[in-house]
């Protein structure tokens, strides 16, 4: 047991040492790490924001249809049924023409009030109607005209259209990004696992003396792999605070919205903290993977 | 306690390294391999430290078919062999310290155990005030003490060297020989020791083994240096 811990305290000791003796290398490959995990900070702000965004949009996004006048209590039944078997419905919500009247209405003033129900009394053309919320990501225009076919349907619309299209036009920015975050990761990851297999290949002599004088593999290879857990957490240092103070920062500069009260960015409070671990855990991550891999190139016996 | 059966070496290549080598060689000998570059000096030892796999025949050293030892027992069996290169293989960034004991410290010794295995080989070698030197402070003689100091360090039962004595001039070598003996002698380690040097091999006489062009052409008890045409 003792033996144990003995050699979980060498792998950490040597893991250290072996980033202040490499120093230069180490802060090379965390260099790598750095500028990968702050683009990937930048990317899940924008993208959780967006989310967050999204979700609220859609929250204001229906479709409305009239109802012909002649339906009666039979027909708004099978309407109804037949609109919540369209795909992308969620709820359906019923409006007499009376309550759409009063809706109407109530867009005006006091005299504007009185004018307009003088005017029309019983007789105003308002419609029945059912307002349709739709389940996220579903196609507005798809569901409206579904709506539309159905018989005893005077007419569809569907609110929030520019907010749609804001939408599309947002998700594919964040498309784009997740292409471009993809990219730069994959070209980081590159760099930090040559940097690592730099900083091995400098040592190569010193595997070849521990392979001489019998250390197993596992004893070989893990001073190497905290080595790179040490770097990838040396790494995540600068991003982690960029996200911590730079989204607080940001937070506070915009008042907690993005241009509009429409979008309320996410309270930095317990997100930054969640973005941290995720930056922590992605550099822990490629240290441990980069290195592991690094290494068993030199531990593999060719005979 | 170490021997070779009807030894052949291929390598992957085609060449033709070893041919047909019976050997056999008792605990606490001490045996010089002698002949030209490319005759198979160091194939043979890294047949005995478990580098290559005989392409024929049996490596037998302490009782383990090393040849047919599985790859993740390799590590456990080197720790019977010290080896020693011509090119001392120290790390610069280490001290003489440091270096001997990063050989017991990667078996994962105690520190204790370590400190004063260090001091007693770091003593046998001749270097007890060098301790805290860098390997580029010293002379080539006294880096090859220190790699020979981490070759015994973990006490292996056979010490190959592969021409200890390349890089370094007449006087030095002759010290490295004396060393050898020392270490033969105090510590009953097995010697195997590759060398060039004739007049090393004549004037510290001991068994000789002479390869050339991968056959084992002599084997003299008495030593010498011998001279085939
Ligand atoms: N890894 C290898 N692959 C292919 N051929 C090799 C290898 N190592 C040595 N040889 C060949 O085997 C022969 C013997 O080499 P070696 O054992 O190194 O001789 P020595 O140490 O006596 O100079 C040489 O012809 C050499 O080119
Ligand atoms: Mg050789």
């Amino acid at each position: 047991m003792s033996k144990f811990f003995r050699r979980i305290g060498r792998y950490f000791k040597e893991g250290f040492w072996g980033v202040v003796r490499h120093g230069a290398m180490a802060l090379s490959s965390a260099s790598a790490v750095t500028i990968t995990l702050t683009i990937i900070s930048i990317f899940l702000m924008f993208s959780f924001n967006l989310d967050q965004f999204t979700r609220e949009i859609e929250g204001t996004v229906q479709v409305s249809a009239t109802l012909e006048y002649e339906c009666d209590g039979e027909d708004e039944l099978r309407i109804r049924d037949a609109i919540l078997k369209i795909e992308g419905v969620d709820k359906v919500t019923y409006k007499t023409r009376e309550e759409e009247f009063d809706y109407f209405v109530e867009m005006y003033d006091a005299d504007g009030k009185a004018g307009l129900r003088e005017i029309y009394g019983d007789q105003h053309p308002m419609h029945a109607a059912y307002y349709i919320n739709v389940t996220s990501n579903a196609d507005l225009k798809m569901i409206a005209s579904e709506v539309a076919k159905i018989e005893g349907i005077y007419e569809t619309s569907y609110g929030g259209e520019g907010a749609v299209l804001l939408m599309d036009a947002l998700d594919s920015v964040r498309y784009g990004g997740m292409i471009l975050v993809a990219a730069l990761s994959a070209l980081a990851i590159f760099l930090i696992s040559n940097t690592i297999k730099l900083t091995i290949y400098a040592r190569n002599k010193e595997i070849a003396i521990m392979r001489a004088v019998g250390a197993s593999n596992a004893d070989i290879r893990f001073p190497y792999v905290i080595e790179g857990i040490l770097i990838g957490l040396l790494g995540s240092l600068v991003p982690v605070g960029l996200t911590i103070f730079g989204y607080i920062y940001l937070y506070r500069f915009l008042g907690g919205v993005l241009l509009t009260q429409m979008w309320p960015l996410i309270a930095p409070h317990p997100f930054v903290l969640y973005l941290s671990a995720i930056l922590v855990a992605a550099g822990v991550i490629v240290g441990l993977v980069g290195s592991f891999f690094s290494v068993s190139k030199y531990l593999r016996w060719k005979r | 306690m170490l021997e070779l059966k009807q030894v052949s070496k291929t390598y992957k290549n085609g060449v033709n390294a070893l041919y047909d080598i019976n050997l056999k060689i008792e605990q606490g000998e001490f045996v010089y391999i002698i002949g030209p570059t490319g005759s198979g000096k160091s194939t043979l030892i890294k047949l005995l430290d478990g580098e290559e796999i005989p392409t024929k025949g049996v490596v037998d050293v302490l009782g383990i078919n090393v040849g047919k030892l599985r790859h993740s027992k390799v590590p456990k069996y080197r720790r019977n062999i010290g080896v020693v290169f011509q090119d001392f293989r120290l790390l610069e960034r280490k001290t003489v310290f440091e270096n001997i004991a990063f050989a017991m410290e990667v078996l994962n010794e105690p520190a204790k155990v370590i400190r004063k295995r260090v001091r007693q080989v770091m003593n046998l070698v001749g270097l007890d005030d060098k301790g805290a030197a860098f390997p580029a402070e010293l002379s080539g003689g006294q880096q090859q003490r220190v790699a020979i100091a981490r070759a015994i360090a973990n006490k292996p039962k056979i010490l190959i060297a592969d021409e200890p004595t390349g890089n370094l001039d007449p006087g030095k070598s002759d010290e490295i020989m004396v060393l050898l003996e020392k270490i033969n002698r105090e510590e009953g380690t097995t010697i195997l020791m590759v060398t060039h040097d004739t007049v090393l091999v004549n004037k510290h006489r001991k068994r000789t083994l002479v390869l050339e062009a991968g056959h084992l052409v002599a084997d003299m008890t008495e030593g010498g240096y011998f001279s085939h045409e």
